[in-house]
């Protein structure tokens, strides 16, 4: 098994309300997890259930109101920004919209250059020798350097941020959304770009999405969030073979299926009602409200994410799990 | 012969007068549709595919566009209606849902009284007949404690919820036509799955028909019966739901779903679609496909003919490969 690199230990991230609704809503709610050194690991979950919150957690572009990250052996919980600055070489983040996250009077060179510049890697000639590689290696001509954003489509800009993100070398890369708001044939093209990335560089990706779909295609293990806690964390395959969690197994059947291509059948469970707001969380299970094999003890006692051979999910009744074939195993 | 289609499209053609030249956003779209069927248009953004349903429903106002061709609705001529007469058949006969249902409400009235208003615009009911029918509309479309919700604002719904409002003021006047652009789009997983279960039930209970716009093939697998595979204002593909899906024709289909990650298949490459969709200003001379095509050939600078190239008559592609070829063709993607 390879090394740790990432680490969350019981992060929080508190919001304050203000107004009306005075209080506090905890976005993310003691979430734990390790990602290890070369993996994907997929983050999923319904729109505002935290993943977005954590990924910005998890490299510092929000304070977190509690818990520890951990980086490469250094918890980067508490570094001031001055103190991130060399943290933020080695850990990148893509965002999902390319159109806002790419600055339209900069022009394509200058955005890849700015982290180069910030970090003084190099003089102007390096720089600009290492901005017409990295547009090269995310599929541009160098001499695109000198165009500014609006002239390129979704799945381009996606690339210029992609290339951006690499300038520094990081080790690790949280993608937010990287392919949500791209068409499905451009998106392929960018999910296929950075897995040859991933090969190249050896990047340990932390890869955020409400797209089961794409998430299990790039991931090596998936995390399932619900209301800001962790539901469930397990292989990929197993994942989405044997879901534990009623969440799991909920959204693994929400997803569309093409015709003739329900493998493996899987039983339909539609949900009933609309995810709680994380400002009035249902009390124990967080599921409780909407799960199909609540009792008592859902609506009293909070689970806790219990993992048992690789795998972890928090549910007082966790549905059986099934063996996986060799066959299976091997996809 | 089978009864006469519900809505028979011909031709139709919708063209931007721009500064750099005529765009054409719609180029020669045919298709029908049958009473009580459910079809799919399926394709990426820009296709073409939400202007057709625009033109046919008179709502494009921009003065540049030029809307050509033919629809007939029930038999009755659509293009180049006088707008009175369109105002009585749109919200009553023919029916529309959007994408984001907080844009199509209006934020500053309750989800009851719109829905009223939209009755009353088409019937002859007291307000107190047509707030009781909104208040039974928003119960069948699963809005729980209908009465109370009834006087609640666009605003203190979800989305998903939106939707549901936006379903029952389709509904308000039983349409014999539902138009759905992207109604699932902007909404998560589990609601779609509720969303689309909502809109087959309620299809399966009145018997209209229903066009679903969308480019995720998932949800036309699960909704339609027959699917138009569109790409650059154009219809490449038509046919039955799974001739399309499980054996398509096009190499651009062929292109779109092998980009969709495919359970089991984990880490390994993505079919992708080499190059972008043609921008509007890119010439519009022969296969609009050709460009990124790799099987493209000395035809395909003339535009092919959407026609039955394989054993179905009911499978049209308009591609110049040989029929008989494609089969190994497609196998070359994969």
């Amino acid at each position: 098994m390879s090394e740790t690199i990432l680490r969350a230990d019981d992060v929080v991230k508190q919001f304050a309300l203000r107004g009306r609704h005075r209080g506090t809503i905890k976005a993310v709610d003691g979430v734990s997890l390790e990602v290890k050194a070369g993996e994907t690991l997929g983050i999923v979950g319904e729109s505002g259930c935290g993943k977005s919150t954590f990924g910005q957690c998890l490299t510092r572009l929000v304070d977190v109101t509690s818990g520890t990250i951990q980086f490469e052996g250094t918890d980067i919980s508490k570094l001031s920004r001055r103190q991130l600055r060399p943290v933020r070489s080695r850990l990148q983040m893509v965002f999902q919209d390319p159109y806002s996250s790419l600055n339209p009077r900069m022009r394509v060179g200058d955005i890849v250059a700015e982290p180069m510049r910030i970090h003084k890697t190099g003089d102007r000639r390096a720089i600009q020798a290492r901005v017409a590689d990295l547009l090269e290696r995310v599929g541009f001509d160098a001499s695109m350097a000198g165009r500014f954003p609006h002239e390129f489509s979704g799945g381009q800009r996606q690339r210029i941020g992609i290339a951006r993100a690499l300038a520094l070398n990081p080790s690790v890369l949280v993608a937010d959304e990287p392919v949500s708001a791209l068409d499905v044939s451009v998106q392929a093209q960018v999910l296929n770009l950075l897995a040859d990335l991933q090969d190249e560089f050896g990047l340990t990706y932390v890869f955020i999405a409400h797209d089961l779909g794409v998430v299990e295609h790039v991931s090596d293990r998936v995390a399932v969030m619900y209301l800001g806690e962790i539901v469930e964390l397990a292989d990929a395959e197993e994942l989405y073979a044997s879901p534990a969690h009623h969440y799991t197994a909920a959204l693994l059947s929400a997803i569309p299926q093409l015709d003739g291509e329900a493998e493996p059948e899987r039983e339909r469970i539609v949900l009933t009602g609309d995810v709680p707001s994380p400002a009035n969380k249902p009390s124990g299970c967080p599921f409780h409200p909407r799960c199909p094999a609540a009792t008592e003890i859902c609506r009293t006692e909070h689970p806790v994410l219990h993992e048992e051979g690789g795998r972890a999910v928090a549910c007082h009744h966790p549905l059986p799990l099934r063996v996986l074939s060799s066959a299976e195993r091997g996809a | 012969m089978p009864a006469a289609p519900l809505l028979e499209v011909d031709d139709l053609r919708v063209a931007f007068r721009t500064r750099d030249g005529v765009v054409n956003a719609v180029n020669g779209l045919s298709f029908t549709v049958g009473r009580g069927e459910v079809l799919g248009i399926v394709g990426e953004s820009g296709s073409g595919k939400s202007m057709a349903m625009y033109s046919m429903m008179g709502l494009l106002d921009n003065p540049n566009a030029t809307v050509t061709g033919s629809a007939r609705f029930e038999g009755t001529e659509l293009i180049g209606m006088p707008l009175p007469k369109l105002n009585r058949l749109r919200g009553s006969s023919i029916a529309m849902i959007f994408q984001d249902p907080m844009t199509a409400l209006t934020p500053v009235y309750t989800v009851g009284w719109q829905i009223v208003e939209q009755i009353r615009t088409h019937e002859k009911v007291s307000s107190q007949a047509a707030w009781k029918r909104a208040i039974a509309l928003l119960d069948e479309v699963g809005i729980p404690d209908a009465a109370r919700r009834a006087k609640s604002y666009p605003h203190e719904f979800s989305g998903g919820m939106r939707q549901r409002v936006m379903i029952a003021m389709s509904l308000a006047c039983h349409p014999s036509l539902l138009i759905a652009d992207e109604p699932t789009t902007a909404l998560d997983v589990t609601t779609q799955r509720q969303i689309l279960e909502l809109i087959r039930d309620l299809q399966a209970k009145y018997g209209s028909s229903v066009i679903m716009i969308t480019h995720d093939m998932g949800v036309i697998s699960e909704i339609a019966d027959r699917v138009i595979v569109m790409y650059a204002g154009r219809a490449v593909e038509l046919g039955g739901k799974s001739q399309v899906v499980r054996s398509p024709r096009h190499p651009y289909t062929w292109g779109l779903l092998g980009a969709i990650p495919r359970p089991g298949q984990r880490g390994q490459r993505l079919a992708t679609i080499p190059g972008l969709p043609p921008g509007p200003h890119d010439d519009q001379i022969g296969c609009p496909f050709r460009s990124r095509c790799r099987f493209a050939m000395d035809e395909c600078s003339e535009m092919p003919q959407l026609r039955a190239t394989g054993e179905a008559a009911d499978h049209l592609d308009a591609c110049w490969l040989s029929g008989d070829a494609r089969k190994s063709l497609r196998g070359e993607i994969a």
